[in-house]
């Protein structure tokens, strides 16, 4: 479905780049046999989407402004040796992990070790195709493109487990074993929260439910605030970010599941667990926050530009929650996933089921409902959160937070009972 | 489906299906034969978009490999004994010949029966199978979620300890 | 009704490399499942024999040794052992010496406890952002040390008598600067870290030490007071004219990670206090008394204690006349500390077992001396 918007159909037209791969594509299927052209269209996708949007993304801003980002948050600069202001530094780390030597332990399975960091990039490469950058810059439009992507992000989980396993490493068992516990209990919220979406928009294509949004004029994060925020902590436990990052951090005292990773291949984890979060940030950005619609906007600055800032955005809130909160344990984790998430994200399901339901009978489908649902979403959202830790012990008014003060020294002196209930 | 490309994608598909088959068949060690089953899952999601059945496709996905995979790799990294490899077992020829027979059957089931060809493309939208599920067939699909509940509660009681027991035993 | 599972303890080292900065020390956790069966501790790697070698070097000669033994609290081990041989030789200090001293020993307090704190926050997790800002914040209180006494780490400050060298002009202000702005940075810290719901998470409940079990194993410092015991040698066996400043004691609420962090971050407002009143009442004078350079103390035995910031720290000197002590002992307030390892951790996961190690604040340079 082409749409016309400001910009026009010549091949020079930047802001649609569609022009410009819709004429190489016909000037190749003038001129090459007749299957050659899907070749070039993937070669054309791959390029634009991957070579020229996102890795430049995940290494400047994901590499490069990640650290400096996080540098900031702890009073510090980031690199800056490198080239001025650091800027050459992704480069820099590049090139130390590609001359670095990779070890091999003896006894470890030589064809699955090699092969896990390949499938921990292929999932992050191929999450790319469906993420629209403009009204007709979309790889694969499919009609599954949301559960496209959860598909997707089922399979780094098992790139993980295989790189643990095949260490032949007590340690990086133990470690690749809670990974995949943890990813698999928080797909579950992920699959829920984006399930509420799906109902409003009756659809699951991703190019769809921006037109939604921009047929609507809100943004689905303000309609559905719950299921943005349950998006946002499963998609950072699926990536195993901080707060949540045990796979990295379990190197404190076990070793993780990237022990006998060294040079490039770990270069591949790292840089494709970046790419997996850009990822994320687009597959949220689109869904939530408009993809690349801004409110009109966009019919003078180019779409994919839009889009590309506001993944940038929503990739600082990953860069801002890693550089702030400690770390949990797994099973806090794992009782936070099932006791906390899953709740909340059926009470979601429930709610926006009721809306929809009441939105296109009651009220026809018409337009300013959906701005008194979001206001009624919004406060169920803070009545749930808080309604539902309070049901599970979350009592903040308890905690002390500054320690008794006594001015004589002596022994010991017993914690008095708070009023109203015995301890 | 039609095309040049469908054909190729069909061809390619099918080997690395049987090829992945074939390796869960042949390998020695229990976990490269659940890595082969996972390939093998993934090219049958590739037979289910040839078949236009994306939602299928991504359905097998996410649940045979993000989920079932899983947990047969669970089930054997928390078994003690399963990493041993396949040994040989007496009943090799026994198992090939009951394979061939059944392969035989199925293959003449295959060729003799009259097949319905449809001719517009089915195009199987997720609103349609959501429909039918809760819908036509509500009773089943509830009583499958019982079952599945049945079985999580199940597992829960077979893995407590004697302490977790006796704290909940009637006093 | 069925067997019950069985899983075989397997040993984890906690290794002399240490990813959090405690120190070449070496706990050996046996772990059952998820639960920690048994914890051991294995020292030594730091040994540096400095209780013989101080039998061959004059008094003076051992207070660099003193530094080096916990050298994130330099200033604190000096006192110890000045007063203890001052205890021995029966010397007194002059008021502004005294001054000084109170002035430099709740300066290092502030700093090790910076230290302190960080270094446990890192153990929660927080990817460095609290350490980061507490050693900015110690870099200005080594600033003053280097001011004073030309060393950032080990100062090597204090003398048989007194102080080395009196405070520079600039210090006064440059304190006063300090102790303007410290409490607002304390506030920050507190505002990122104790009301954090995963902070809170990660260390209420964890490594409880109840109170007995605190006063029978004879802990000391923020480890005995968070459990709730109000135990202070500033307040119960004052040196170096402690009782004329106003401060407070807190003490904690049931002994957990969690009560010994929130100690540690009042102790450093009570230390800001008490520098405020030490330098508003910082009385003239000589800053130290003449020693002999070879000082022979008289036949007899001294033990002194002062408040460091791990806890108890004694020095236990013995004379024979000569000009080298006959035994000097440490008494290190981590080894005492740590004793109670095992309590702490078994029971827990061994996530917690890092949090408990990072509460009890270890140097290894006193464990092993």
């Amino acid at each position: 479905m082409r749409v016309q918007f400001l910009a026009t159909d010549n091949w020079y037209d930047l802001r649609d780049l569609s022009n410009l791969s819709s004429a190489i594509l016909d000037g190749l299927d003038k001129i090459a046999p007749q299957g050659v052209v899907y070749v070039a269209a993937a070669l054309i996708g791959f390029v634009a989407a991957f070579l020229i949007f996102v890795l430049p993304s995940q290494l400047f801003v994901g590499v490069l402004g990640e650290r400096k980002l996080i540098g900031r948050i702890q009073s510090r600069y980031g690199p800056n040796r490198v080239g001025p202001y650091g800027v050459l530094q992704p480069i820099a780390d590049a090139l130390k992990l590609l001359t670095k030597e990779s070890l091999t332990p003896v006894a470890a399975d030589r064809l699955v070790m090699y092969m896990a960091p390949v499938l921990f990039v292929m999932p992050a490469v191929l999450m790319w195709a469906v993420i629209p950058f403009g009204p007709n810059m979309i790889f694969a439009d499919i009609p599954v493109a949301l559960v496209y992507f959860l598909a997707i992000s089922s399979l780094p989980v098992l790139a993980s487990f295989m790189a643990g396993w095949s260490h032949n490493n007590k340690y990086s068992l133990f470690g690749a074993m809670r990974i995949v516990a943890m990813a698999i209990s928080y797909e579950i919220p992920l699959v829920l929260s984006l399930l509420g979406v799906v109902v409003l928009t009756e659809t699951l294509s991703l190019q769809e439910m921006v037109f939604w949004q921009d047929r609507f004029d809100i943004w689905l994060f303000a309609v559905q605030p719950l299921a943005m925020i349950i998006y946002f902590i499963a998609v950072s436990a699926e990536l195993n970010r901080t707060p949540t990052d045990i796979a990295e951090a379990e190197s404190e005292i076990v070793a993780g599941y990237l022990t006998e990773y060294s040079g490039m291949k770990w270069g591949l984890f790292y840089g494709m667990d970046i790419g997996y979060a850009l990822g994320a940030a687009a597959f949220g950005v689109t869904v939530f926050f408009g993809g690349w619609t801004l409110f009109g906007l966009e019919e003078w600055v180019p779409a994919w530009m839009i889009f590309v800032v506001k993944v940038w955005a929503f990739y600082f809130l990953f860069i801002w929650t890693r550089g702030t909160l400690p770390r949990l344990r797994i099973d806090q984790l794992m009782s936070f996933a099932w006791k906390y998430m899953l709740p909340l994200a059926l009470f979601n399901l429930l709610i926006i089921c009721t809306e929809r339901i009441l939105w296109t009978d009651a009220f026809d489908g018409d337009k300013p409902f959906i701005y008194l649902f979001a206001i009624a979403n919004i406060i169920f959202a803070g009545l749930l959160i808080l309604g539902w830790a309070r049901l599970l012990g979350y009592r903040p008014e308890r905690t002390q937070t500054r320690p008794r003060m006594v001015q004589e020294a002596g022994g010991y002196v017993p914690v008095a009972p708070a009023r109203g209930e015995g301890r | 489906m039609e095309g040049v490309g469908v054909t190729i994608a069909f061809w390619v598909l099918a080997a690395l299906t049987l090829i992945a088959a074939g390796g869960v068949m042949v390998s020695r060690n229990l976990l490269h034969a659940v890595l082969f089953l996972i390939v093998t899952f993934i090219g049958i999601a590739g037979f289910f978009v040839l078949l236009s059945a994306a939602f299928l496709a991504m359905a097998q996905i996410i649940i045979y490999v993000g989920a079932i995979a899983v947990l047969i790799l669970f089930a054997i990294l928390l078994t003690p004994r399963a990493g041993r490899g396949n040994s040989e077992t007496k009943f090799a020829l026994p198992a090939t010949l009951l394979a061939i027979s059944l392969a035989a059957v199925f293959l003449f089931v295959i060729h003799d029966t009259d097949w319905e060809v449809v001719q517009e493309d089915p195009s199987l939208a997720a609103n349609q199978l959501g429909e039918a599920l809760v819908g036509t067939w509500v009773v089943p699909f509830e009583i499958a979620s019982v079952l599945l509940t049945a079985a999580l509660v199940g597992a829960i009681m077979l893995v407590r300890t004697p302490e977790e027991e006796a704290e909940d035993a009637l006093a | 009704m069925t067997s019950p599972i069985k899983s075989e303890p397997f040993v984890i080292n906690i290794g002399p490399q240490h990813p959090s900065t405690h120190g070449v020390f070496r706990m050996k956790v046996t772990v059952d499942g998820e639960q920690v069966v048994d914890a051991e501790m294995v020292i030594g790697y730091l040994h540096r024999s400095m209780e013989k070698l101080a039998e061959e070097r004059t008094y003076t000669q051992n207070i660099p040794f003193t530094d080096r033994t916990d050298y994130l609290s330099s200033m604190s081990n000096n006192l110890g052992y000045c007063l203890a041989v001052e205890k021995l030789a029966g010397i007194d200090v002059p008021e502004r010496g005294q001054a000084i001293r109170v002035i430099m020993a709740e300066l290092q307090r502030i700093a090790s406890h910076f230290m302190a704190l960080g270094a446990f926050t890192n153990d929660t997790g927080a990817w460095q952002t609290p350490v980061m800002w507490c050693l900015r914040e110690r870099e200005k209180v080594l600033d003053l040390f280097e001011m004073t006494s030309g060393a950032r780490l080990t100062c090597n400050y204090m003398r048989i008598g007194g102080v080395a060298f009196d405070i520079p002009k600039d210090f006064e202000p440059a304190t006063r600067k300090l102790i303007k702005t410290l409490p607002g940075f304390i506030d920050e810290l507190e505002g990122l870290l104790s009301g954090n719901e995963i902070f809170l998470a990660r260390t209420k409940n964890v490594a409880v030490i109840p109170p007995d079990l605190a006063v029978n194993a004879s802990l000391a410092g923020p480890m005995l007071r968070g459990s709730g015991i109000a135990w202070d040698l500033r307040k119960a066996d004052p040196y170096c004219g402690y009782e004329k400043y106003d401060f407070a004691i807190p003490i904690g609420y049931q002994g957990d990670s969690y009560d010994r962090f929130i100690v540690r971050v009042e102790e450093l407002r009570q230390s800001v206090k008490i520098i405020e009143q030490a330098l508003d009442g910082l009385p003239g004078g000589p800053h130290s008394t003449q020693v002999p350079l070879a000082l022979r103390p008289p036949k007899g035995e001294a033990y002194a204690r002062v408040e460091g910031p791990r806890g108890e720290l004694g020095y236990y000197v013995v004379s024979d006349e000569g000009p080298s002590p006959y035994r000097f002992h440490i008494r290190p307030p981590s080894l005492i500390n740590l004793s109670v390892l095992k309590e702490m951790t078994v029971g827990g996961s061994v996530a917690d077992a890092i949090v408990a190690l990072g509460s009890v604040d270890i140097v290894v340079g006193e464990i092993d001396r």
